[in-house]
């Protein structure tokens, strides 16, 4: 429960931040550079980078060109099936379960077929193997094989392996992730840094402590003042930066955002990162007599989070569900231990004896 | 009513204020007087429950500035003027006092009667919506004793409420704790302006580390100075002096033109005697007056011979 004392001390601040154009230049600039240009300058180079249709996991495969969408079925006069055979010419032909070395095939229809050593020339394959074959022209579904030349056909094989760029889309994900955790760390330290060291150079916390308010009411209110622009700040970036990325998604073929790891990540690690920014925001400005030192120190608490950034770049700390709890976990504990020393070092004696 | 038992405040190895003795009666304007650093400003943030004595204990209106509970108590009958204004400059007067009204708990419409009525006392009304950074010092100030004063406290601690400001506001600022004791109110004041203390003050104390002095103004010169008389004669007659010098009550005796000056033991029991005798030697005298001291007088007198910490 919020007390009306801490609720009246975030209300002025937040008042007081609407008329401090570093405050709230930070509050709308930030946003628009991690929730606008971050996700463009990440995501539009993928998109334009990536290849149509799917990558094939084949051991030497090489296609050059596609099937003309025109293209028909080839009829077929006369039926193979259920045989063995080597150095022939097949054409309009309906292929069926059979085994066929040192040929050439031409407008015919194949079926749960192994070929070795043949030319395909507009041809239907499905479910056929093929080995060493210069495909033309043709259709197919369901290949298997190897050392394939595919020229002007369209053959869809059963293994499919992921492209270098279809790698990178996660990675870009998390990045962008991380980036939207840095914001509530960092306005924190502007906002916050403000809120407090302010107060002390403006000498108006003396009147305040002066009054009913308890230590705890100033703290949270202090607290809370940094947070909820900080937070509202973090969750429009997100808006905004995850519909450009979702647009870009979309066009990849990728599952859209959010995924868990978002879910996670910007509803329960961000606003642990956001406390954690405060709190140390809380310590260092109880030792500085100036905003901009404040400031200046205060941006040694996103290191923790650009460590995590570094990591996840690095491919050391992957990003899941599971690593967003465990993550968070260690958040929460940090911010148990500066609570408690913030709160220790946020009494009227210290603000009023020490601070000044 | 403020009781101060053996109040004393260090700060690591200095001493701020030592065994400081005082009853401050209800509707009473107290004065704390001092040179800089003689634990004024301390001895009201302790009484302000803003810092707690190292030794010693203070009860205001019953409630003790050691006790938890009383300290919430306190906070809520007293008033405070820092040293320093602490406004909100981006804001307007008019949020600068409704913030404080909230933290006192003020409901709405209490909260913005209270702030029309000290805003117009001050003459600030029509400027309610003007950020107080745009404002003059004097205006300032009046801003910040109209916060001390907005939820009405029985008891008001003001620190130099009239430093820096020109005698127009100066004389608004006296004139308002001047009626504020008339409303009921119990006022500390710290200054360091003597005319001020002696004009506004019913007592004050001298203080330097450690209590020097206490009492009304006027009364702190009794003891500390001889009385003297100045005698204003028509005419000049310097044999008078040598018939004075028999005098046993005369302690001394300066002539200068056709005045005296006469240092009497007990002039209420002496001057009829006295006159009596210079009318009789033929003396036409025009004037008899007992020369006053100044509070500031008295502070210098009193800082020089025992106020050394």
């Amino acid at each position: 429960m919020i007390s009306d004392n801490a609720k009246a001390v975030m209300r002025k601040d937040l008042s007081e931040f609407r008329r401090q154009k570093l405050v709230i230049g930070s509050i709308i600039a930030m946003p628009l550079i991690l929730g606008i240009l971050i996700p463009l300058s990440m995501f539009a180079p993928i998109a334009m980078e990536a290849p149509e249709g799917p990558t094939w996991d084949v051991e030497n495969l090489f296609t050059q060109g596609r099937l003309d969408p025109s293209w028909d079925v080839p009829e077929t006069a006369s039926t193979l099936e259920s045989v063995e055979t080597a150095d022939v010419a097949l054409q309009n032909t309906r292929v069926v379960n059979a085994t066929i070395e040192r040929a050439v095939l031409t407008e015919c229809d194949v079926r749960d077929s192994t070929l070795k050593n043949v030319t395909i020339d507009s041809c239907l394959l499905e479910n056929v193997n093929l080995y060493n074959c210069v495909v033309t022209n043709s259709r197919g579904a369901g290949l298997d094989g190897e050392t394939i030349m595919s020229v002007d056909s369209e053959l869809v094989f059963e293994h499919e392996r992921e492209s270098e760029l279809e790698k990178l889309i996660p990675m870009f994900l998390n990045t962008t992730l991380i980036l939207f955790i840095i914001l509530p760390v960092t306005l924190p330290t502007i906002i916050a840094s403000y809120s407090i060291v302010g107060e002390k150079n403006n000498k108006s916390l003396e009147p305040i402590l002066a009054s009913p308010t308890t230590d705890g009411e100033l703290l949270l209110g202090k607290v809370l003042s940094a947070f909820v622009p900080s937070m509202a700040s973090t969750l429009g970036a997100v808006a905004v930066g995850g519909a450009i990325i979702n647009i870009f998604l979309s066009q990849l073929g990728e599952p859209l955002l959010p995924n868990l790891t978002w879910v996670l990540g910007i509803l329960l690690l961000a606003p642990l990162a956001c406390i954690m920014s405060i709190l140390a925001c809380v310590i260092v400005s109880s030792r500085v007599t100036d905003v901009r030192a404040a400031q200046q120190v205060g941006g040694f608490i996103v290191m923790p989070v650009i460590v995590l950034m570094f990591g996840v770049l690095a491919g050391v700390i992957l990003l899941t569900p599971l690593a967003m709890l465990a993550i968070s976990g260690a958040f929460a504990a940090a911010n148990g231990g500066l609570y408690y020393f913030a709160k220790a070092i946020f009494n009227r004696e210290d603000i009023l004896v020490r601070w000044a | 009513m403020i009781k101060c038992n053996a109040l004393t405040r260090r700060y690591d190895d200095i001493t701020a204020i030592s065994d400081l003795n005082l009853t401050i009666e209800d509707r009473e304007v107290f004065g704390l007087l001092g040179p800089n650093g003689a634990g004024k400003t301390t001895t009201m943030r302790m009484l302000a429950c803003l810092i707690a004595p190292t030794s010693g204990d203070a009860t205001i209106g019953g409630h003790s500035i050691l006790d938890l509970r009383g300290q919430q108590e306190i906070r809520r009958i007293t008033g405070l003027l820092p040293e320093a204004p602490g406004l909100y400059d981006t804001l307007s007067a008019h949020a600068n006092l409704d913030f404080y009204g909230k933290l006192y708990g003020m409901p709405q419409a209490l909260r913005e009667r209270s702030i029309k009525e000290v805003l117009e006392k001050f003459d600030l009304w029509d400027r309610r919506d003007d950020a107080v950074g745009t404002f003059s010092k004097g205006m300032r100030q009046k801003v910040a004793i109209a916060r001390a004063i907005l939820h009405d406290p029985t008891y008001l601690f003001l620190d130099e409420p009239t430093a820096g400001l020109d005698p127009k506001a100066s004389k608004t600022v006296r004139d308002y704790i001047v009626s504020l004791r008339e409303e009921g109110k119990t006022i500390v004041i710290n200054t360091h302006n003597l005319a001020e203390a002696e004009r506004i003050c019913d007592r004050v104390a001298l203080i330097n580390g450690r209590t020097i002095q206490v009492g009304p103004p006027g009364n702190l010169a009794r003891g500390l100075f001889a009385r003297t008389l100045t005698v204003t004669l028509a005419e000049e007659d310097p044999s008078l002096a040598e018939g004075l010098e028999s005098f046993p009550y005369i302690a001394s005796i300066e002539t200068s033109g056709t005045r005296l000056r006469l240092t009497v033991k007990d002039p209420e029991q002496n001057n009829p005697s006295l006159v009596k005798w210079l009318v009789e030697k033929g003396a036409r005298v025009q004037f008899v007056e007992e020369e006053e001291y100044s509070l500031e007088d008295v502070y210098l007198r009193l800082m020089e011979e025992g106020g050394r910490r």
